[in-house]
Order: structure tokens, then C-alpha cells, then sequence
């Protein structure tokens, strides 16, 4: 393949089997050069940032502002119910929706199960909140489309999961670290097009957290 | 990466001149963004919060080997592959390696200023893979040819009408379509790509050691696209990026949101650890991290500018300098513009590469004040200048004056002299005498020298 | 109180006038002041443009010249600055920049502090030295817009200062949204990207509302933007701290009775605010 400039870069390179194996060498010893004889200085320990007395109501006060929606369950009728007659009450009802695998049955709705790509809902379960950023946070263990391609997103948080502050739920975290983890704290936003806020750009234009 | 900063003065009379109208898109936008800020910082313990940061950077800058290994050790084991790129041509070859490896036929990209300093688009072109960008300001700017003029805002200096236009003309968009119906035409073309890309590339705003995690902020959702539906995912990260504990990530992904928009955090962050390789776990099944230098080992051993890496690229400084702020990130001809590019590019660069930015600057401190991790941005800009003045990189006229001045001024009958020939000669004669003057006058009225010196008054009586 | 006077070499060729009016205010004040004569540059243009030699040498005469000086008062925030921040980063590392005639350091003369320590900026030292912040009533009826000096307010961390003191004399400070914006001077920046610096005036003029004066206490900004100002053709009126002060006090005491202000009175009659001298 002819490749100008780049191509002969790639042929005097080092070998594509072992990318850059000199260089990690090189930079670690060029690191340790630059900082010889400066001070090395301590870690500060950790940013101790206000506790929510209520970290429920702050979750509730920061979401909402951030444009995020939230439900809170009033145990009057099975969740999979109600979820369903949400669903279908919304601006263009919704008839088939996407669902997390690790969604559990009786969180399902009563509908048709749809891939992501052409949901009107994606329906999702999230390891915890965080009342401090008006976060929800996602593993990997969910399905990432569903968590991403639907316009609307349907988060459910299980009782008890709601953290005061970001640090403490990162620190629970650490030791449980899925391949990957989505902070999702308000709706998918943009002001590329002449700083005008557009929502809904590329993921979910509504996320919903459902409080159990 | 060949630069255009040299021709900082002339582009930047000519966009002031030329297109006004990219000051004017440039000033709202910022000005908006300064606000924002202003108010986020307010809202919290900013002082405090900017001293911890700085404190945690440079840690992790004055113990950056040992966090780069932990790093990498720690992503290895989570199944990601690391690699490490000296310079760009480096970096370029390992990710068109990549791509030949996996037959990538099409790439997804998040915004990354890290892979507009290495040229990577082209590279992958000239390899044959077809690029989108992803971010929406950086996809109209693909669309226009054109780079990204902010850290943050790549299209800060397009206006809604320019957009219009080009979506119109290229997407089919409707004439004098709003802003909703002109990012539903983008959405159309970029959804399909999400789902079709072989591969995503991303870059990074943190790379924790302790858990080998890549921590990526964003609003438009594009990014946690882009490093979960491709089989195949490319984060290109600087060196200077480490953090050492999880826990850091609590106030940086905050502090970063605050001065970057004035949000308390952005609406998705990313927190990648490696690739989907556990029963129940969904993503990319391969997550390459690209541990770039390029320059930035330079950077760290100079004694004074390696405090610029502490940078977050959030863009605060941008949108706090009134310079910037009349022409936009183009006139200063390369990816890092405003203030931290003027004190991050002649090191990354060569100062030589990177006159006259230190110099583009009226030290105004605006920058300091916005700046999450406090680089102390003017006084490394004049760190720089005095390099330059010893390298002898500045006018020979400029150095003559400052001489002759400095001459006149420890000898005070002289000075007392040259004061009196001065107001005699009135403002038009001062610019004779003085004919850096020239410059000044072409836009400004002369100014008028008092008709008789201060001195001359004080000797005569002030009553 | 014993008050030196650094009247600074801008002030001395271009802002006579408001130099003389600072000399009022602090006399008015009750202060006796003096003006050292070998007084010249304070080394700003030098250290600015990265020629710490040449700003050292300037400095070391600066630091002579005021020895003995008790207080030393600056009617200009940027050299205020220079003496009272960077003469400080200046000594401390003079080997590395100057070479070999680094010994000779800050004179402290008779005094145990170094002169950073006793330099006031002038609205620095009427406010917390003098403790003075009513000046009476003759700028009563004036509506001024005050543009801050980038190095007194975000260096010296002086924000209130000009205002204090101007509604102390009565005048109505109106909000300016760029007042805080740098007006594009910086010196030498004035000259090296000149097109630049001008367009940074015009984003502060074009965003002045409509005021009486706009006041300073940096002389360097007040030829910048009345040169832009002027060469617009805006007729906007700029004066100096010292002389918008001395105007109200002088008013207030009633040497002008005619009922118009005193910057009608021969004494300080100034062009534009370009401050000429009609002694």
C-alpha cells in the first residue's frame, strides 16, 4: 500500500509485534532524568468536600437542575406495572424498549424487548448514586447500548445506594471495578452549533432515575 | 507537526481585521464560558480545591515514573494492552498498526487535542481508514477542513448561521434550520457510524495508577459511544496525565467540570479500565492505551515550565484572556492556543519553534485566577521571554532600547535630559525619536506629552 | 506622615498634572511629601520584555534613591507592582540573571523593612495606611466608570480601592461589565501586536456605558485607551485617581464657587484627561 510520509515511517519503525518496546525504556529513563534533584513532593490525601445531611433529597435537588428527571416509587403497584404504563404514557409512547442484562425480571416491563439501536426506552440498573454530582453510575455488567442509544434512558437505583459524596462511592468502587463505568449526571447536551444547548445529541435526551 | 506560530502577529491583525465576525462568535462564547465559571468556582471552596489539585499534580508529577509503571501493570492485568510512543510519528504508526491488525475499515473518534498535536487523522487516511469525528463541534470543523481553535470548544468561532450553511450544503439539512434540527442531522450520520465503526480512539483526561483506569469527561454522550460499541478501543494519553488514587478522580472530574463550563461534573464521564474480557461484562474486546511523550519529557525537565503539565486542558485560561479572545485559537498557528499554549508550545516545541507566543501576552494574570491546578502562567510567560532575550531570539532594535533605556534610567541627569528633549518635542517628535512608536500610532492618537515635566513643576511649587 | 513620592517616569512626561494633583491630595491629607530627585524608571519595560539585567540595574537605583524613605507612594498600580512584587523576585535571584555585580542588593537605608514593603500604590495607601475613606461631597452629580489596572487588582489583589475612595467623594461608580478586563496596554505588547492590543481597547470602549469620566490609577492604561479613544473620535474624558479625587476635594472646599467642577479651574484644567500642564 503506498503510504506517503507515514508509510515511510511505518516501514523504519520498529516491528508491529512489539510497538514502542524501546521507547518505553527510553521515556521512563527520560522521566527520571527530568526530575532529578527536584523536590518530590506528598500527596495532599483526599479533597474532603461538604457531606448532604440528606444525600437522597441533594441527589434528587442535583439531578433535577442538571436536567435529569426523577420518580420515586410510591409501592402501590408492582414496579414492572408501573414502569409499563409509564412507558406507554410518555410524549410518543413506547412500544418496545431496550433492557440491561442485568436488568432483573420483576424490574421488566410488560413489553416487547427491542434492541437498542431502535428502542424508544432503554431500561437499566445502576450500582449506586452519588448525591454530591447528581450522578448515576453504570457498569459494564449492564448492556453499554441500551445505556446510550435509546432517547429514553430508565435508570433504576436500588435502595440504599445513594452516596453523599463522588470519593466515597469511588472509593467502594475500587475494589469492584468492572471494564467500564459510565457517571451518567444529566442528559446527553451540546453548545457546538452556535453555543445553543441542544439535548440529546448523541445519547439519551431524557434520563430518568427511578428511586426504589 | 508543522506550525504556523510565527505568523502569530500578522494572522492575528488580519483575523481582527477580516473577520470580525469570528470575534465577535469568540468573545460571546468565551465571555459566556468565563461566567459560568466564575460562578461554578464560586459555588464551592475554589481557593482550596485549585491548592489541592495543584498539590496532587505535582506529587504525581515529581513521582511520574512510578505511576506510569503502576499504571501500566495495573492495566495489563485488567487485559488492556499499553504501549509507549516517544514522538508522534511513533504514536501514528502504533495506531495504524492497530488499525491493519483488526482490518479497521472505519474509526469513531471522541474529541482529542492529543491526536490533533501527533497529526493522527491524516495518517489514518493516507492508511486507508476512513475517520468521523464524533464530538459535534469537531465533526463541523472535519466537514470544513478546518483544526479546532479552542481546547474545548473546537467551533467556539463558528456562528449558528455558518452551521446552517454548511449542514445545508453537506447533510441536506434544511435552509434556516434551528439548532435542534441541524445536531438531528449530524446525530443521523454519526449514529450509523457508532454502530458500523470497527474502531473507537479516544484520548484521556486522567489515567489513575492504582487501578489502571481512563477517565474521560464529556456532554454529548459521544465518547462513552466511541469506547463501547467498536470491538476495538484506542486511548492516546500524555504522560502527564497520571493520578495516583481512585479517589483523586472525585475532585478532578469536579474541579475539571467547574472551570471548564461551570458544571458541577460533565452530563457522562467514562471510567475504562480495560476490555469486556469477564462473563456479563459488555465492550470493546480489545482496549489499547497509548502512552504518548512526545516533548512532554522536555517539558518536565525544564525547571520552571514543567508546572504547564499540571495542565487539564479544560480551556479556562482561554476563556479568560482578553487576547485570545480577539481572534480565536487559529492565529496562533498550533493546537495549544491562549495562554497555556504560549507557555506549553515553547517547550513542547523548542522556544525557538514557539516565538513570539510568550510575547503575545499583556500579562494581565487573568489566566493565573481561572487556572483549576494554578500554573503560574505569567510568570512562566516571562520565564520564556527572558530565555528568548538570552538566546538572542528578539528584535536587535527592541534589545537596544531597553538597553538604552536602562542607561538613561540609573543616571539621572541624563534621564532629567532626555525627559525635557521628550516634552519638548511633543507626541509627534517622541514618535520620531522612538520609532517603535510607528506601530502604536497606526492605531492609536499620539499621546501628548505634558507641556512641562513633573519635575519642572515640583521645582517651581505645587500649590 | 512623611510620604516620598515615586512619581514614576510616565507620570513625569505625560501626567504631570495628575502627578501634581497626587501631591495636593496627600498634602490635603495631611502628609508631608518629598520627591527625591534622582528618581527615575522603576524597570518595568525591562523586566516585562524578559531583560532582568537591565531591570535589576534600575531597580538597585530605584532602591537607592528611596533609602531613607519612610513611605513611598506610586500614583500608578503597574509600577506600584514592579517595586512592591517583582523587585522582590528580582533580588532574590540575581546571580542567575546579572552576573558577577549581584552583591550589591536591596538597600534597606535607614530602614529595617525593604522598600517592597514601604511602597504603597496611591488608593493602596490613602485607604489602609491613612485609614481615609471619606473624601466629602464635591463629586457629587458625577457618574464615573473606574477601569482597573490588571497588576493592582489581580497582583497587588487591590479591587475596591478606587471605588471606596470615589464614592467617599460622592461620584456614582457605574457598573461596567469589562471593567476588570485588561484594556490591552501591557506595554511593549502595545507595540509587538499592536492590532491585538488596539482590538482589546476597543472591546472595553465599546462596552462603556455612558459616564462622566473613566477613572484609572494606572497612567500606562489611561494613554492606551484615550490614544484609541482618540483616534476613534469618542470623546470619552479619562482622569487619573489623584486628579478625579483632587477635583472633588477641591470642589468640596470650594475653590470652584461657580458651580461647575474644578477641573474647570486653571490649576488642573487637563486635555481629555491627558493631563497637559498649565503652570
Amino acid at each position: 500500500m503506498w503510504r506517503p510520509d507515514v508509510g515511510a515511517e511505518l516501514v523504519a519503525g520498529p516491528p508491529v509485534s512489539a510497538p514502542g518496546a524501546g521507547s518505553r525504556e527510553q521515556i521512563l529513563a527520560r522521566v527520571a532524568r527530568a526530575t532529578v534533584g527536584r523536590k518530590r513532593t506528598a500527596h495532599p490525601g483526599n479533597l474532603l468536600t461538604p457531606t448532604p445531611a440528606d444525600p437522597v433529597a441533594e441527589f434528587v435537588k442535583r439531578f433535577t437542575s442538571q436536567g435529569g428527571e426523577v420518580v420515586e416509587g410510591d409501592g402501590t403497584q408492582p414496579w414492572a406495572e408501573w414502569l409499563t404504563g409509564f412507558l406507554g404514557g410518555l410524549d410518543t409512547a413506547v412500544t418496545g424498549a431496550a433492557v440491561g442484562a442485568d436488568v432483573p425480571s420483576e424490574l421488566r416491563p410488560q413489553l416487547p424487548v427491542v434492541a437498542a439501536a431502535h428502542a424508544g426506552a432503554g431500561i437499566s440498573v445502576a450500582w449506586a448514586a452519588v448525591a454530591e454530582t447528581g450522578s448515576l453510575i453504570l457498569p459494564s455488567t449492564g448492556t453499554r447500548a441500551v445505556q446510550l442509544l435509546p432517547p429514553v434512558h430508565i435508570v433504576w437505583v436500588p435502595e440504599g445506594r445513594v452516596f453523599a459524596r463522588l470519593e466515597d462511592a469511588l472509593r467502594e468502587l475500587r475494589g469492584a471495578l468492572p471494564a467500564a463505568v459510565g457517571l451518567h449526571s444529566a442528559p446527553s447536551k451540546s453548545a457546538d452549533i452556535g453555543q445553543t444547548v441542544v439535548t440529546g445529541v448523541h445519547g439519551p435526551g431524557r434520563c430518568i432515575a427511578v428511586l426504589a | 507537526m508543522r506550525t504556523r506560530i510565527g505568523e502569530y502577529p500578522a494572522r492575528a491583525a488580519a483575523a481582527i481585521r477580516e473577520a470580525p465576525e469570528v470575534r465577535e462568535s469568540v468573545t460571546g462564547a468565551t465571555l459566556a464560558f468565563d461566567r459560568k465559571r466564575r460562578h461554578a468556582y464560586s459555588g464551592v471552596n475554589a481557593d482550596r480545591w485549585r491548592r489541592w489539585a495543584e498539590a496532587v499534580k505535582n506529587h504525581a508529577l515529581t513521582h511520574l515514573d512510578d505511576h506510569l509503571t503502576e499504571a501500566e501493570e495495573r492495566l495489563e492485568a485488567n487485559g488492556a494492552h499499553v504501549h509507549w510512543a516517544a514522538d508522534a510519528a511513533e504514536a501514528r504508526r502504533i495506531v495504524t498498526a492497530i488499525a491493519s491488525d483488526h482490518s479497521v475499515a472505519t474509526v469513531v473518534k471522541g474529541k482529542s487535542m492529543l491526536t490533533e498535536e501527533i497529526d493522527l487523522n491524516p495518517a489514518l487516511e493516507d492508511a486507508g481508514v476512513e475517520v468521523l469525528e464524533t464530538d459535534l463541534g469537531e465533526y463541523i470543523l472535519q466537514l470544513l477542513d478546518e483544526p479546532p481553535s479552542h481546547i474545548l470548544g473546537p467551533a467556539i468561532h463558528k456562528s449558528l448561521h455558518e452551521v446552517r450553511d454548511l449542514f445545508a450544503d453537506r447533510l441536506g439539512a434544511e435552509p434556516g434550520s434551528d439548532p435542534d434540527a441541524l445536531a438531528e442531522a449530524a446525530r443521523r450520520v454519526l449514529r450509523d457510524a457508532f454502530i458500523h465503526a470497527d474502531m473507537g480512539i479516544t484520548g484521556g483526561n486522567f489515567l489513575v495508577a492504582e487501578t489502571g483506569t481512563v477517565a474521560l469527561i464529556e456532554n454529548e454522550g459521544n465518547i462513552r459511544l466511541t469506547t463501547s460499541l467498536p470491538r476495538v478501543h484506542i486511548a492516546l494519553v500524555g504522560i502527564e496525565k497520571l493520578l495516583p488514587r481512585m479517589t483523586d478522580l472525585a475532585g478532578f472530574l469536579q474541579l475539571t467540570a467547574r472551570a471548564a463550563t461551570g458544571q458541577p461534573i460533565g452530563c457522562f464521564v467514562s471510567l475504562i479500565q480495560g476490555p469486556a474480557s469477564r462473563p456479563g461484562d459488555d465492550g470493546p474486546e480489545e482496549v489499547h492505551v497509548i502512552l504518548v511523550d512526545n516533548g512532554r519529557t522536555d517539558v518536565l525537565a525544564h525547571p520552571h515550565a514543567w508546572e504547564a503539565l499540571r495542565c487539564l486542558r479544560c480551556g479556562a485560561c482561554l476563556n479568560a484572556c482578553p487576547v485570545y479572545r480577539q481572534t480565536g485559537g487559529h492565529a496562533y498557528g498550533y493546537v495549544y492556543s491562549g495562554p497555556i499554549g504560549s507557555v506549553l508550545d515553547p517547550g513542547l516545541l523548542g522556544l525557538h519553534e514557539a516565538m513570539p507566543l510568550p510575547f503575545a501576552s499583556s500579562l494581565c494574570g487573568a489566566c493565573f485566577d481561572a487556572c483549576p491546578v494554578r500554573i503560574p502562567i505569567p510568570e512562566l510567560l516571562l520565564e520564556w521571554r527572558r530565555e528568548a532575550q538570552e538566546q538572542g531570539l528578539t528584535p536587535w532594535k527592541e534589545r537596544a532600547a531597553l538597553a538604552g533605556l536602562a542607561t538613561v534610567a540609573t543616571r539621572p541627569g541624563l534621564y532629567r535630559l532626555a525627559g525635557k528633549i521628550g516634552s519638548r518635542l511633543g507626541g509627534t517628535g517622541a514618535a520620531r525619536a522612538l520609532p517603535m512608536l510607528g506601530n502604536w500610532a497606526r492605531e492609536r492618537a499620539l499621546p501628548q506629552p505634558s507641556r512641562h515635566t513633573f519635575r519642572e513643576l515640583w521645582r517651581e511649587g505645587i500649590e | 506622615m512623611n510620604v516620598a513620592l515615586f512619581v514614576t517616569c510616565l507620570a513625569d512626561h505625560y501626567f504631570a498634572d495628575a502627578a501634581a494633583d497626587t501631591v495636593r491630595l496627600l498634602r490635603h491629607l495631611g502628609c508631608t511629601v518629598t520627591f527625591p530627585d534622582a528618581q527615575t524608571c522603576c524597570g518595568q519595560p525591562a523586566y516585562n520584555a524578559g531583560r532582568n539585567a537591565e531591570a535589576l540595574r534600575m531597580a538597585r537605583h530605584t532602591a537607592d534613591v528611596f533609602a531613607d524613605a519612610e513611605a513611598v507612594v506610586v500614583p500608578s498600580g503597574s509600577c506600584a507592582t514592579m517595586v512592591k512584587k517583582f523587585y522582590a523576585d528580582l533580588m532574590r535571584e540575581p546571580a542567575r540573571r546579572s552576573g558577577p555585580a549581584a552583591s550589591r542588593g536591596n538597600n534597606r537605608g535607614t530602614h529595617a523593612t525593604a522598600l517592597p514593603e514601604r511602597t504603597w500604590e496611591l488608593g493602596e495607601f490613602i485607604v489602609h495606611r491613612l485609614g481615609v475613606k471619606e473624601l466629602g461631597d464635591g463629586l457629587v452629580g458625577r457618574r464615573v466608570a473606574i477601569h482597573q489596572g490588571c497588576h493592582a487588582l489581580r497582583e497587588l489583589r487591590l479591587e475596591s480601592e478606587p471605588a471606596v475612595l470615589l464614592e467617599g467623594a460622592g461620584a456614582e461608580v457605574v457598573p461596567w461589565e469589562a471593567q476588570d478586563e485588561c484594556c490591552g496596554f501591557g506595554g511593549l505588547f502595545s507595540v509587538k501586536m499592536s492590532a491585538v492590543s488596539a482590538a482589546m481597547a476597543d472591546r472595553k470602549l465599546d462596552t462603556l456605558p455612558p459616564v462622566d469620566w473613566v477613572v484609572s490609577g494606572d497612567g500606562g492604561c489611561i494613554l492606551h485607551l484615550d490614544g484609541r479613544s482618540r483616534a476613534r473620535r469618542l470623546g470619552t474624558e479619562f482622569v487619573h485617581l489623584a486628579t478625579a479625587l483632587w477635583r472633588g476635594i477641591s470642589r468640596g472646599a470650594g475653590t470652584s464657587d461657580d458651580g461647575r467642577l474644578a477641573d474647570s479651574a486653571p490649576a488642573s484644567a487637563g486635555r481629555r484627561g491627558n493631563a497637559t500642564a498649565t503652570s
